[in-house]
This record gives structure tokens, C-alpha cells and sequence, in this order.
């Protein structure tokens, strides 16, 4: 048998080195270990966010086309590091790049097909008709009234490009008339559903988002996960 | 004349290296470590350890010499790998070394644990080494991951956006892993920083002990199957049927310990349990 220790280790020494060396551990180990898990500890602990909570303008509704999906570029405010709110206020003259302090997401814009027949999910996708876009988007862009706002956002699919498999920017596909990932093939048909490929799920949706009197569609950065996956999966990023 | 400053400066030579073995012993070591005999089967397969170590080391090498360049900021990782590629002198062929050999070596690693794992060598008294050589792999593995967000091109962004989603997957911790991974909730400037500090500074820190800890437990026990040890083997398998044979005609004999010719006791131990 080898022997590390030769001298008989008494119970004192015992409780001596457990105490200290549970005290220097500490030391030695958590401030460490909080440094390099600090997001984790804000994100899952803390439930806080990278991303601004405010409401962020995408475009104007008329602009959607109304047979096919559009897309448009959001900003959102972004902390991160050397983007953090209290170095940006601190040295507001500093900002020589914009993309340390925003997060740019790709939004698809359509306007809802009806479905006819509704698909199994792992099997069939939906059978959907023509995209149906408000009438009176013909004759106004703006100053829209709340029932027309209320008719707008009921219409309106408001999807975020990442796909629900493992996040790559899918891309609408005219000939196909699918949302295609480039990934592993996932599709998706015109309201975002379903329709083939390894994705779980149909594609993310803003849950909250808005027009307004000026006829432009607001959002926030927050999508429709189904609430039990919440702590585990899926996330967009 | 020539010849007197042949041995002139073959005496001076031997002068140095004795010098240098009596203060550190470092001949021997090299000896040791350089001189291994493996046998004469398969002697090829043998060289697939020293092919990854030759590709790891190509990877320190040109790992150190990109990050002469390399910048790791959302801002300036891109055009500064394009800077490499364009204006350095040597750029391509540095990077390209470090893009190709990063490839080569997964292959390698495969090809090695194959060669081990049909071969048998990672049986007692190699275990450890086996297990050393997973964790390697895995340190690799982390590697290649985290080198390929460097390039922040559309390629490498979305094949790690997918790399993390797919642990944002794993039961209980996903969310942990991916927040840890992303330096946040989203992909910024933070996923940059620690992939760097992972690729360049955390991963590699980690390989370098275990990559000597490998080599040494390898030194150790020596290539499985090596002469020494087949005949060994040989030698204890015609002992133990001698003595089979003896106990068939000498029913009540004792069966006497084995002959053991091997280097040090865990060796013999383990054999001792092979064997039966
Ligand atoms: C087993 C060891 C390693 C593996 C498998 C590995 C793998 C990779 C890979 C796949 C890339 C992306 C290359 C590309 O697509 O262009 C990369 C990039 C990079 N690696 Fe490594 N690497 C290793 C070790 C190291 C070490 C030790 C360093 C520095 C100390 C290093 C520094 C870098 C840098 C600065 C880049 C970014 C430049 C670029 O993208 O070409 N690597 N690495
Ligand atoms: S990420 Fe879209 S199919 Fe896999």
C-alpha cells in the first residue's frame, strides 16, 4: 500500500485543515468563479437582461407587401461589456461603433393566411390560402384608428428570423413559398408554421408588439416560448 | 590537420553533453524519452500519437503567431483576420495552417483512440492513459468550438450559435451552459471575449499539463505490445500452461507463484488479473 502521509494525522489537525482549508478554498474559489459566471448569475438568477426593454420601431405596416413576407432590420439597445448602459452614460462621446451597442435582429413581416386544414406538427404543415391584408391599408398609412390598429395587429404575423431549431437566419423563399433555413431544412410556411425539417416548433413570434397612430410597428425584445420550457430551452439569440 | 579538428571537436561535444548530464541528467532523460521500442507489427500505427502531438504543437505554434494580428472585438475580428489574409506577410499560409491542421488533428485523434481501442492498449495497466486521452479529446473538441467564432464571419457566427443552442439543450443546466457560453442572454461583444479567453488562454492552459501527463504514463508502461511485453506475455502464458500441465499429472501439487518478468508492480498486478 502507498502511504502519502507517514505521521498519524490527530483530530484536532483533522478539524484544523478542514477548517481552514475550507476557508482558504473560499477564498481562493468563489471570487473566480463568480468572475467568470457573472452572466449566468445575472441571467438565471437574477432575471436580468442584455438587451433594452424598451419599444423599438421596425417599419410602417403599409410597407408590407401583401403576398409575400417582408423583412426589416431592428436595433435593440444592447448592454455588453464595453456596450454597459453605465459606460455609455459615462462617456457618451465615446461611441465609435454602433455595433458594441446594439443587437440586430431580422423581423418577417406578413399578413396572415387563412388555414384550411390545420397540419400535425412532426407530420403535415398547415394548407393555407392568400395572405389577406387589411383593405385600408390601400387608402392610408397612417393615422390609423383603434379599431383599424386592433385589425392590423390581428392580421399581422410578426416573426423573428431565427429559426426554431437551433437559431440560424431562415429566409423567405418566393418560389418555394416557404420560409427556408439554411441550416438543416427547416420550412416554415407564410405564418410562420410548421411545415418540415428537424425544427420543434413554428418560428418565434413577438409577443409583444404594437402600431401606432403613425402607422408604425413597435416591438420589444420578447418572443413566444412556450412558458413550462422556460428555464430549459429554447432560447433565441 | 582535418582529422585533429574532428576529434578536437568531438571531444569538445562530449565535454558539453557530459557536463550537461552530470548537472541535470538531461541525456538520460532524452534517451528515455525518445527511445521506445514498439514492435515490429503494425509499427505505422504507432505513429498516429506522435501525428496528433505533431498537429497540437502546429496549433500553439501558429495559434501564437496569429494572435499577433488577430483582435478580438466584435468591431475589428473580422477585418483583422482579413488583414491576415490580404497584408501579412505569410498570412494565408499561417492561418491556413491553423484552419487545416485544426482539421487534421480531429481525424488524427480519431485514427489514434481507433488504433488504441482495437488494439486493446487501453487495458489494465493503461486505463488511466485512456482516460487522460478522453478528456483530451474533449479539450480538443472545446477547441475547435470555440476557434471557429474567431473568425466572426457569417460561417462561423451561426455554426456557434447552433453549437450553443444544441447545449442549451442538454437537461437541467442548458440554460446555464448557454448564458455561460454567451457571456449574457443574447450574442454581443461579451460571446467574443470569452471565446477568446477560452480558445487562447483556458483550453490550451489545460491541454499543455495534460498532454505531458499523457506522454509521461505512456513512458511509463510503454507502447501496448511492445517487445518487452509480448514476450513477457509469452513467456507467462507457457509458464501458466506448464504449470496447468504439471497439475493434471500432480493433482495435489501447490500451483506456485507464475513467473513475472514485468517492470514494476501495478504492472504485475494488473497482468495477474488479466490473466485469469
Ligand atoms: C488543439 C488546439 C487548437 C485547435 C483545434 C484550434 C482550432 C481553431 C480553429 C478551428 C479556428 C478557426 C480557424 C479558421 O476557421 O480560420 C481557430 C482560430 C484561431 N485560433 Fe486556434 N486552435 C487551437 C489552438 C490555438 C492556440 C494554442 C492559440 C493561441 C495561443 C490559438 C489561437 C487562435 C486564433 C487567434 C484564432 C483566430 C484567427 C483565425 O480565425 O484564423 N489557437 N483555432
Ligand atoms: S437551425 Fe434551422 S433547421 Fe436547424
Amino acid at each position: 500500500m502507498a502511504e502519502l502521509q507517514k505521521d498519524p494525522i490527530t483530530r484536532s489537525d483533522f478539524l484544523g485543515f478542514g477548517v481552514m482549508g475550507a476557508i482558504v478554498g473560499a477564498i481562493l474559489t468563489i471570487p473566480p468563479a463568480a468572475f467568470v459566471l457573472s452572466p449566468v448569475i445575472k441571467t438565471d438568477l437574477l432575471g436580468e437582461s442584455d438587451v433594452g426593454s424598451g419599444w423599438v420601431e421596425v417599419a410602417s405596416v403599409s410597407e408590407v407587401s401583401a403576398e409575400e413576407p417582408s423583412h426589416f432590420k431592428v436595433e435593440f439597445p444592447l448592454e455588453q461589456v464595453y456596450g454597459e448602459r453605465a459606460i455609455q452614460k459615462k462617456y457618451p462621446g465615446s461611441q465609435k461603433s454602433d455595433m458594441k451597442y446594439k443587437l440586430d435582429n431580422a423581423i418577417w413581416l406578413s399578413w396572415k393566411a387563412p388555414i384550411k386544414q390545420q397540419g400535425r406538427q412532426g407530420s403535415t404543415g398547415d394548407i393555407v390560402g392568400k395572405p389577406e391584408r387589411p383593405a385600408f391599408l390601400d387608402q392610408k398609412s397612417e393615422g390609423f384608428t383603434e379599431s383599424e390598429r386592433k385589425e392590423i395587429m390581428s392580421r399581422l404575423n410578426v416573426l423573428s428570423n431565427s429559426c426554431a431549431h437551433l437559431g440560424c437566419p431562415v429566409r423567405w423563399f418566393p418560389h418555394e413559398q416557404l420560409f427556408l433555413c439554411p441550416c438543416h431544412g427547416g420550412m416554415y410556411d407564410i405564418n410562420g408554421g410548421w411545415v418540415g425539417g428537424p425544427p420543434p416548433r413554428g418560428m418565434y413570434r413577438y409577443t409583444e408588439a404594437e402600431v401606432r397612430e403613425n402607422g408604425k410597428l413597435y416591438v420589444r425584445h420578447k418572443y413566444d416560448i412556450e412558458p413550462g420550457l422556460d428555464k430549459q430551452q429554447p432560447y433565441v439569440v | 590537420m582535418i582529422g585533429r579538428i574532428k576529434t578536437q571537436t568531438v571531444e569538445a561535444s562530449q565535454f558539453l553533453v557530459d557536463w550537461m548530464e552530470h548537472r541535470t541528467g538531461i541525456v538520460t532523460m532524452l534517451e528515455h524519452f525518445l527511445y521506445e521500442p514498439v514492435p515490429k507489427r503494425g509499427a505505422w500505427l504507432y505513429t498516429l500519437g506522435s501525428a496528433v502531438l505533431f498537429t497540437i504543437t502546429l496549433q500553439f505554434l501558429t495559434g501564437i503567431l496569429l494572435l499577433f494580428y488577430y483582435a478580438p472585438t466584435t468591431d475589428d475580428a473580422w477585418n483583422s483576420v482579413e488583414y491576415i489574409m490580404t497584408d501579412a506577410y505569410f498570412g494565408q499560409l499561417i492561418r491556413g495552417i491553423h484552419y487545416w491542421s485544426a482539421n487534421f488533428l480531429m481525424a488524427f485523434i480519431g485514427l489514434h483512440m481507433g488504433q488504441v481501442f482495437f488494439s486493446g492498449g487501453y487495458k489494465s495497466p493503461r486505463e488511466l492513459n485512456w482516460i487522460v486521452g478522453v478528456i483530451l479529446l474533449l479539450l480538443v473538441v472545446g477547441l475547435s468550438f470555440t476557434g471557429y467564432l474567431l473568425r466572426w464571419d457569417q460561417d462561423g457566427f451561426w455554426a456557434s450559435v447552433v453549437g450553443m443552442k444544441i447545449g442549451s439543450y442538454s437537461p437541467f443546466v442548458g440554460g446555464y451552459v448557454i448564458h455561460f457560453l454567451l457571456g449574457g442572454d443574447v450574442v454581443g461583444p461579451a460571446t467574443l471575449s470569452r471565446f477568446f479567453a477560452i480558445h487562447v488562454w483556458l483550453l490550451p492552459a489545460m491541454i499543455a499539463p495534460l498532454i505531458g501527463a499523457h506522454l509521461f504514463l505512456l513512458r511509463r508502461h510503454g507502447v501496448f505490445g511492445s517487445e518487452f511485453e509480448y514476450t513477457d506475455r509469452i513467456a507467462k502464458l507457457h509458464e501458466r500452461q506448464r504449470l496447468e500441465e504439471y497439475a493434471r499429472y500432480e493433482a495435489d501439487e501447490d500451483e506456485g507463484e507464475p513467473y513475472v518478468g514485468r517492470r514494476d508492480r501495478a504492472d504485475r498486478e494488473g497482468y495477474e488479473r488479466d490473466g485469469e
